[in-house]
């Protein structure tokens, strides 16, 4: 999620330039804004923002975004800069825009508390999001004139979580709701954890200024912490241990704290799985994610897999496009290095979102171009449109590692060497990309992973030239056997694709890339996914194992899903490592709860991964030609 | 050595034709394209340009060169002639020769044309007597001429420009052999200590060890087709030396690059190449040009310099030394690289205040000559200092050493049986620079090395942060305390500036980059292990033995400032730049890919093994 967010309304800006000042004048002179607290059933009142059309011709949907990044700007003469969105065609159509801080956060009143447990049964007056919501719907019909009964909500992040939690209130008013890049499950793949590793570089120069205690409301939580040192990953180096970045991050941070109190997948950690309760849900719902989402991909795709299974009756449509966290409210044609060769995000702004809420709200036009996924496949860079995901007509096939570091969907019965191996130093970690940065990078996601390739702590096995285009569509299954010299360790899996050497784009990029001019394309390894897992949670996210040091151990995991196709004369690539820093924290590659341990805990360990028939291999989902 | 240069001269010539009249040299100068008749009967292709002017006589500046004297043809003018743009306006009878079976030359060419010191008889030819025949016949055949004649040449032009010095011609009266090829074996261009620079080599003696049937204009194209955009990846897959003679590439049809697979030891090939051996008696006034950030020639031109000092006592010899890469002193401005700032523009000043004042005083009589024996630009302070001596004389050496925690000290350890281990894998060999070229970046000598930092097969060691400035002056000793698990290892040690945490950001640099942290390389070298006692006799090491590798780190005039710090690292491969050692003692041009082996390397830091680096600092 993170500070992108934060930008949201306030200046996704630059896409329209041209003409903001007429789009400003007539947004200011068409829509009349009113800054009212709603009550809630407990009689905490919630501070809400109402941008209401002038416009009598007709009655509006409300469009409604709950937020915990405010929805400043604060005061009755002071209007957000939709003008500088493309959300501004919703203002031309006259829809009656709403935001509200979500209980606890900025000027509205009561306690926040941090993706708040979805409550199936509430009695008398107890609230969660989804009452929230509700309650704020049922006021606003009641007191907001010339509305047509309709309400959709909209939110990407953090605000993608209480989208998701609006769904669940059941007002019958709300017809449609679109859940973007959702925060959904912060253990198991979004934020903060993936596979119970702890992200925390994301984690902690998010929650160093969101997390700060707000005894009342107010406009500005005030500054976060500023890192001294301004390469991340010497910071994260030398910081050390989880408990020396607490002490950073001091003791007023009461969520940061909590994440230290449960190390595993405990009771309190599935309260905040927000698919617990998707069951029963009515509205339709447009879930929306980017492929190359450093923060919620996982979020998106898994809240369309939890509804189609827990909720089948529900309208459950998703659109998946190569972008990054938001991106598809920005510009679509690339990330970092890699081109989709065509504004993806106007295609989606366009083609899936408007006339999905036009249709729910408005009455207007149709759905008939939108089938239930819709998916952009990197690689051949072109959307495909399928009745489920993961797609009809998908086949799984296993891929093994082999000799030679190759890859291959053929075992041989003997092979040599019976094993590779690496040696995994936390006092020399991974880096999870090439530069030096401050801030973690959006464009990780797709990177050239060749400086990974280079390292002796990096494994890489690679398929031969392909003779014809393979596209996968759906999750990778990496089934490692390995054996490791200590109890612990990590394991990071990276499905890359390798561009011939003489590739180049027909087009360069954008301009102001790092000012590095144009990159070299020829033999590049784009990450199409990473994901880690720490082993000791191989078998159960609640209850953690050691490892039997040396003893051969199967450590299977699943990475989110993708949809790229490998073209012919590619070659797909998978590395293998045991650090990716400072995305991930380091695992001390002992047995133990890693919040508490101390420096002296951390120790090489050497990595072994088997080679042959019945050891190392990966399911790759292969869409068949149709 | 090499291409580069050309590239350069180009980009002068585009620069010059920005701010001076396209024509000048047309409209100043007389173009003559002739052949001179050397002692043994070839003729060498030689350019002449004879100022219009006849109101005075001019002197001779002159350059021979392996890359071409041209454009060829009476009528064909260059955009600008001479060294510098304020000399060719100067005016001066400016001379291009074509070496010795080079481009329209005739006869035959030799790698680095060792110098012969009695020769019986007029068969008997080198670079020294060709200068001489070739002034010879200028100052019988051109008019107008004052009966001097001063030579320079940067790069391989550089050494024709030394080897001028040996045998010299009377009307010889000032020479600058700049960033001049030296010794390469022992310091240039194709070995550092014996390591051999693949990458530059491979694509160099592709264009330059193309055949010729006899004198050209243009060569016939290269000697084979070869394009990549990943250096790294290209040499990696081409594996050992070997592979570069297979029918796809050399295919044994570069004599030079024969000649530099078959040598692979300081044997009397290499030793009759050292043009130093020869720098004895030199009394022509000298001015010996290098560049601290030269990747091709530094050596060269510091150990020209000392040689002349040493060899020489009667010598006036001069050294400068900018912060340059290879010729960067030729171009038109040069006030920044790699994000480090000079505060100056530092070519301008060498061309105005150093260059062209030693040709007018030397061959014109014109002005007065203040120059330094030693005109250094110190990098990190970012100011010209002169000496009277290089090194300075007010120069300690002092120990470093390091120790446990992966610090530099001051102090030697007093721990026994302390020390860093690593594995070098020729299979995933350490890259000289971080990002992907499809050539040798020149910009890796200033490079941010934190990119291998993280690596655990790269050792680092940092002092604390520096309570005052210190400044360092000549060459750094590097003296390491190893074992190896093989039975030969290479080294390569770089000194590095660790930027202060509060380092702001630099307008240069990529947007993003954080130059605080920043590890600025301020100095690296190779050593191949087997040279450590002797580069003619390689010697295997004893598998787990303890064993001394004490070698030398090329000059560096650099100051740490206050609040910076100190950083060595350590490493065993700097790839493609060096080729790889298969950590196996033998012939390496000679390996299979299955000779080559993963080895653990122990650097020592103990109260008895006290492996250290010793500074040069200036008092």
């Amino acid at each position: 999620m993170q500070k992108l967010t934060l930008l949201f309304f306030t200046c996704i800006g630059s896409l329209t330039v041209l003409g903001q000042n007429t789009d400003s004048a007539w947004f200011v002179n068409n829509y009349s804004k009113k800054e009212i607290y709603i009550p809630m059933r407990d009689g905490v009142k919630l501070f809400t923002s109402f941008y209401i059309p002038n416009d009598r011709s007709e009655k509006h949907p409300f469009l409604i975004t709950r937020t915990p990044y405010s929805c400043a700007p604060y005061g009755a003469d002071k209007y957000m800069q939709i003008w500088k969105s493309y959300k501004m065609k919703y203002a031309q159509e006259h829809y009656i825009l709403v935001i509200q801080d979500v209980r606890g956060r900025y000027m509205s009143e009561g306690i926040f508390e941090d993706v708040r447990p979805f409550n199936k049964n509430k009695k008398g007056t107890e609230t969660d999001e989804a009452s929230d919501t509700y309650d704020a719907i049922d006021w606003m019909l009641k007191n907001i004139d010339y509305h047509n009964g309709n309400a959709g909500v909209m939110g990407t992040s953090y605000p993608g979580f209480y989208s998701t939690q609006a769904a669940l209130s059941g007002h019958p008013a709300l017809k449609a709701v679109s859940p973007q890049a959702p925060v959904t499950d912060w253990f198991i793949g979004d934020d903060f954890h993936h596979n119970g590793a702890f992200f925390m570089m994301d984690g902690f120069s998010f929650y160093s200024t969101f997390g700060k205690p707000r005894p009342h409301p107010t406009q500005n939580y005030g500054a976060g912490f500023s890192t001294p040192i301004k390469d991340n990953y010497k910071f994260y180096l030398q910081t050390g241990t989880l408990k020396n970045l607490a002490n950073l991050i001091g003791d007023s941070i009461k969520f940061w704290h909590q994440m230290y109190e449960h190390p595993n997948y405990d009771a309190w950690w599935q309260a905040r799985n927000a698919r617990a309760g998707l069951y029963n849900v009515k509205p339709a719902l447009l879930w929306v994610g980017g492929l190359f989402d450093a923060e919620d991909c996982w979020g998106a795709w898994n809240c369309y897999k939890a509804t189609k299974k827990q909720s089948p009756n529900t309208n459950n449509k998703i659109v998946m496009g190569p972008w990054s966290h938001g991106q598809w409210s920005r510009e679509g044609s690339h990330l970092g290095n890699v081109q989709f060769e065509s504004n993806t995000s106007a295609y989606f702004q366009q083609r899936f979102e408007a006339p999905f809420f036009q249709y729910y709200l408005k009455g207007k036009g149709s759905l008939n171009d939108m089938a239930e996924a819709n998916i952009f496949f990197s690689g051949e860079n072109q959307w495909r449109q399928f009745d489920h995901w993961p797609a009809p007509g998908v086949e799984t096939k296993k891929l093994f590692i082999s000799a030679n570091e190759k890859l291959s969907f053929f075992p041989l019965a003997t092979v040599k060497p019976a094993f590779y191996e690496y040696t995994s130093d936390p006092a020399k970690p991974v880096p999870y990309t090439e530069d030096v940065h401050d801030d973690r990078t959006r464009e990780y996601m797709t990177d050239d992973q060749r400086f990974a390739y280079r390292r002796t702590d990096v494994l890489s096995f690679e398929m031969d030239e392909l003779k014809e285009d393979l596209t996968l569509a759906g999750p990778v299954i990496a089934n490692l056997l390995t054996s490791i010299s200590t109890s612990d360790a990590d394991f990071v899996v990276k499905l890359i694709d390798v561009f011939p050497d003489t590739f180049r784009y027909k087009t360069p990029p954008p301009q102001g890339e790092a000012g590095r001019g144009l990159y070299p394309m020829g033999g590049y390894q784009m990450l199409v996914r990473g994901e880690i897992m720490r082993g000791k949670f191989r078998n159960s996210f609640e209850n953690p194992e050691p490892f039997i040091p040396n003893k051969p151990t199967l450590v299977k995991f699943e990475l989110p899903d993708v949809a790229h196709t490998f073209k012919k004369g590619h070659k797909l690539m998978i590395q293998i490592q045991s650090t990716w820093f400072p995305l991930a924290d380091r695992n001390p590659q002992k047995f133990m709860n890693i919040y508490k341990a101390n420096e002296s805990d951390f120790k090489k360990a050497t990595i072994k991964i088997y080679n042959g028939p019945n050891a190392t291999y990966f399911t790759l989902p292969i869409l068949k030609k149709q | 050595m090499k291409k580069i240069t050309g590239f350069i001269a180009a980009l002068i010539c585009l620069q010059a034709t920005a701010q001076t009249n396209k024509n000048f040299v047309q409209e100043n100068f007389t173009k003559i394209d002739t052949s001179i008749l050397m002692r043994d009967g070839i003729k060498l292709y030689t350019v002449i340009y004879v100022p219009k002017d006849t109101t005075q006589p001019y002197p001779f500046l002159m350059e021979r060169t392996p890359y071409s004297a041209g454009p060829y043809g009476a009528l064909s003018y260059p955009n600008a002639v001479g060294p510098n743009e304020t000399l060719m306006k100067e005016k001066y009878i400016f001379v291009y020769q074509d070496v010795r079976g080079r481009y329209m030359s005739e006869g035959q060419s030799l790698e680095v044309t060792p110098h012969l010191t009695n020769k019986k008889n007029n068969k008997e030819v080198d670079e020294s007597s060709d200068t001489y025949d070739a002034i010879d016949w200028l100052l019988k055949n051109i008019i107008n001429n004052n009966g001097r004649v001063g030579l320079y040449g940067i790069s391989y032009p550089g050494f024709y420009a030394t080897a001028g010095l040996p045998g010299a011609h009377p009307a010889i009266k000032a020479v600058s052999p700049q960033a001049p090829v030296t010794d390469e074996f022992v310091g240039d261009d194709v070995n550092h200590n014996g390591a051999f620079f693949l990458m530059d080599n491979f694509n160099f003696m592709n264009y330059f060890g193309a055949d010729r049937k006899g004198p050209v204009k243009n060569y016939d194209g290269s000697v084979f087709n070869f394009s990549t955009k990943d250096v790294y990846s290209f040499f990696l897959k081409l594996g050992p030396v070997k592979n570069s003679q297979s029918p796809k590439y050399f295919n044994n049809k570069s004599y030079i690059w024969n000649e530099y697979l078959q040598h692979d030891t300081y044997d009397d090939y290499w030793k009759a190449r050292n043009i130093r051996t020869h720098l004895k008696n030199i009394t022509i006034p000298t001015l010996v040009v290098g560049g601290w950030f030269d990747a091709e020639d530094l050596f060269g031109a510091l150990n020209t310099y000392s040689s002349i000092e040493n060899k020489s006592s009667q010598n006036n010899n001069r050294l400068v030394m900018g912060p340059w890469t290879h010729g960067a002193w030729e171009s038109k401005e040069w006030k920044q690289f790699v994000y480090q700032e000079f505060g100056s523009n530092t070519s301008q000043y060498f061309q105005d205040s150093i260059e062209t004042p030693f040709f007018n005083f030397y061959l014109k009589d014109k002005g007065n000559l203040h120059l330094a024996e030693a005109t250094i630009f110190e990098t990190g302070s970012n100011q010209w200092k002169n000496y009277t001596a290089w090194p300075p004389q007010n120069v300690k050496q002092v120990n470093y050493f390091l120790t446990a925690n992966h610090a530099l000290s001051l102090q030697k350890s007093s721990l026994k049986n302390s020390f860093d281990e690593y594995i070098s894998d020729p299979a995933k060999p350490v890259p000289y620079t971080n990002g992907i070229y499809g050539r040798r970046f020149d910009g890796y000598m200033a490079e941010d090395q934190r990119f291998v930092a993280t690596r655990p097969d790269v050792l680092v060691f940092e002092s604390e942060e520096l309570q005052d400035d210190i400044t360092l002056a000549g060459k750094i000793l590097a003296d390491l305390k190893v074992s190896i698990s093989g039975t030969d290892a290479d080294f390569i040690v770089k000194l590095i500036d660790v930027l202060p945490d509060n380092e702001p950001q630099n307008a240069n640099a990529p947007k993003g980059l954080p130059m605080a942290g920043y590890q600025r390389l301020v100095r690296a070298e190779v050593m191949r292990g087997k040279f450590r006692n002797s580069l003619s006799k390689p010697e295997p090491f004893v598998p787990n033995k303890i064993t001394t590798v004490k070698f030398h780190l090329n000059d560096v005039a650099h100051t740490f400032k206050k609040g910076h710090k100190i950083m060595l690292h350590i490493q065993s491969s700097w790839f493609p730049l060096v080729d790889r050692n298969p950590q196996k003692f033998m012939r390496i041009p000679e390996a299979y890919e299955s000779d080559f082996k993963k080895a653990s390397i122990r650097i020592y830091h103990d109260n008895i093994n006290d492996s250290k680096i010793v500074l040069p600092v200036l008092q």
